[in-house]
């Protein structure tokens, strides 16, 4: 009962953010799909390059995958989203200083982040998941695509939204830190780049997803050491 | 005996260098209306976010309803109602969203009439945000939100800050309504020494973080004394009179403010002195704290010559 209250209100905190991120993704992505569709049907070998309205590159990528060309536009949201989130749940309480309210909640300091946790995932299934498994299922239609993507395109956009919840975890931190100097502050939202960065450079999957895994564990054991300890 | 619901043992903060609470040895017994009082900066909020576990303390400890503060467990938070400096309170929810949130936390003693009762007396709109709210109305909805858990300890921080009379008067009716119930203990913080006389059966003075006076209100109203000593000549070099705080001379008068000592030894003192005469000048509370808590070099901000 005191979870779901927590949850409802972090979720209904996280709204705008959620359906703010949805919009730009659906619409970027939907519109990157639907060219892919429209002129991933052409021929590029029939297509007249000369004019310079395609590159060969250009062409050559619609016809590897159409799905890959937003797999860009879903780590950005991604990003941005977790960013976003991590400051209205971190950050914004010190300024709007309801810290002190509820903290004094009747439950433990963890459950009050493990809360926020939950809302920040539902936030990223519902407003990029969801449409990230929409957009996929689109373009799995030979009926409107004739290059289907691979699953493995399926997978790594979901590494990109789990990146997202790296950079959320990695703001959290950063608004949590009691460091005096803005430099040692952001030590976790640079930690969350790293594993950004370890990520996007690793072609094994099961490497990406272990950097992952462990940049998410050290990243959750510090914050909810410094949320037990912390002065609010 | 009675029960000691809130107790701090040498509690000190430290900010940095700056020392805000020092060494606060303090025991508030169940069922008393403390007056937490203490000018700007003398380390009240500091002093409170401690006794709540918020903050961390330098040295030094306090308990609340028997638990230590910095492990107040959720069961012992369900019996202390806070309210926060500001009233600070989430300000997309409307009332009944914050109802709501709050009477999740206090399944079993949230009073659905009592909040209802209040929101009622207040007439405050339900659905309105409390981002429409003024600063008196979200006072309001914060004491409601704070009195329908029945709460065993309440502990206020300057809750009336900023609050014009009228709504003061109602917020300090509201404040009585829990203080009615039988074994409600209340701490609040304030400037404002009338409330503090209106509602308080003690009061507690913090001075630069040092703890000044706790007592019961009467104790403290016949403690701080100002005595006007008027002379033939000039007053005596040196006062050695027990419990002085200040002494203000003029040509053939003494004004001392002292603590403490019987108007019989006053008058032993004026006498010996040859003193023609001497006043005992009735204070109110506010005069009394501002004596009490005056540094001693203090001097008046505009003085005017007598010409």
């Amino acid at each position: 009962m005191r979870f779901s209250a927590l949850l409802r209100k972090e979720l209904r905190e996280s709204l705008p953010w959620m359906l703010l991120a949805a919009i730009i993704f659906l619409a970027i992505g939907g519109f990157a799909l639907r060219q892919a569709q429209l002129y991933g049907r052409y021929d590029w070998s029939e297509r007249d390059f000369s004019s310079g309205s395609f590159t060969g590159s250009y062409g050559l990528q619609y016809r590897r995958s159409p799905l890959q060309l937003i797999g860009i536009i879903l780590l950005l949201t991604s990003i941005g989203l977790g960013l976003v989130l991590g400051v209205r749940h971190f950050w914004i309480p010190y300024f709007t200083r309801t810290w002190p309210f509820l903290i004094h909640r009747s439950v433990n300091r963890s459950t009050i982040f493990w809360a926020k946790l939950a809302a920040a995932i539902i936030s990223f299934l519902i407003s990029v998941g969801a449409i990230w498994v929409a957009l996929y299922s689109y373009s799995c239609d030979p009926e409107r695509f004739t290059m289907l993507p691979i699953k493995r395109v399926f997978i790594e956009g979901w590494l990109f939204i789990l990146l997202g919840l790296i950079v959320y975890l990695g703001t959290a931190l950063t608004a949590l830190s009691t460091a005096r100097w803005y430099t040692t502050k952001i030590f976790s939202l640079a930690f969350a780049t790293v594993i950004i960065c370890a990520v996007m450079f690793e072609w094994r999957l099961s490497w990406a997803f272990a950097a992952i895994i462990i940049g998410a564990a050290i990243l959750l054991s510090q914050i909810n050491y410094t949320i037990l300890n912390r002065e609010f | 005996m009675t029960e000691t619901v809130l107790q701090t043992q040498g509690l000190t903060k430290y900010y940095g260098s700056t020392l805000a609470v020092d060494h606060l040895d303090l025991k508030i017994p169940r069922g008393s209306i403390c007056g937490f009082v203490g000018r700007n900066g003398a380390g009240k909020t500091t002093a409170i976010k401690l006794m709540l576990g918020l903050l961390r303390p330098t040295a030094g400890s306090s308990r609340l309803l028997g638990c230590d503060s910095a492990a107040l467990t959720p069961a012992i938070r369900q019996r202390i109602g806070y309210v926060t400096e500001g009233h600070r309170l989430f300000r997309w929810m409307s009332i009944n969203e914050l109802q709501k949130f709050q009477r999740a936390f206090f399944p079993k003693q949230w009073d659905d009439k009592l909040f209802a009762d209040m929101i009622e007396y207040f007439n405050l709109p339900r659905k309105r945000k409390i981002k429409h709210l003024s600063n008196g109305e979200r006072a309001q909805v914060s004491l409601a939100l704070t009195l329908a858990p029945n709460p065993e300890l309440l502990i206020m921080d300057d809750p009336t800050l900023g609050l014009d009379a009228a709504i003061r008067r109602q917020f300090l009716e509201g404040m009585i309504e829990l203080i009615m119930r039988q074994g409600r203990t209340v701490l609040f913080s304030s400037h404002i020494l009338g409330d503090v006389e209106r509602v308080s059966d003690r009061i507690v003075v913090i001075d630069k973080g040092v703890l000044r006076a706790n007592c019961s209100l009467e104790e403290f109203r016949a403690a701080v004394k100002k005595v006007i000593l008027s002379f033939a000549d000039s007053p005596p070099a040196e006062v050695d009179i027990d419990g002085m705080l200040h002494c203000r001379r003029s040509e053939n008068d003494l004004e001392l403010i002292l603590v403490g000592p019987a108007d019989e030894q006053i008058a032993e003192w004026a006498k010996k002195n040859r003193a023609q005469k001497y006043q005992i000048v009735k204070m109110n509370l506010e005069d009394q704290f501002i004596e009490f808590t005056a540094p001693a070099n203090h001097r008046r901000l505009f003085q005017w010559e007598d010409k």
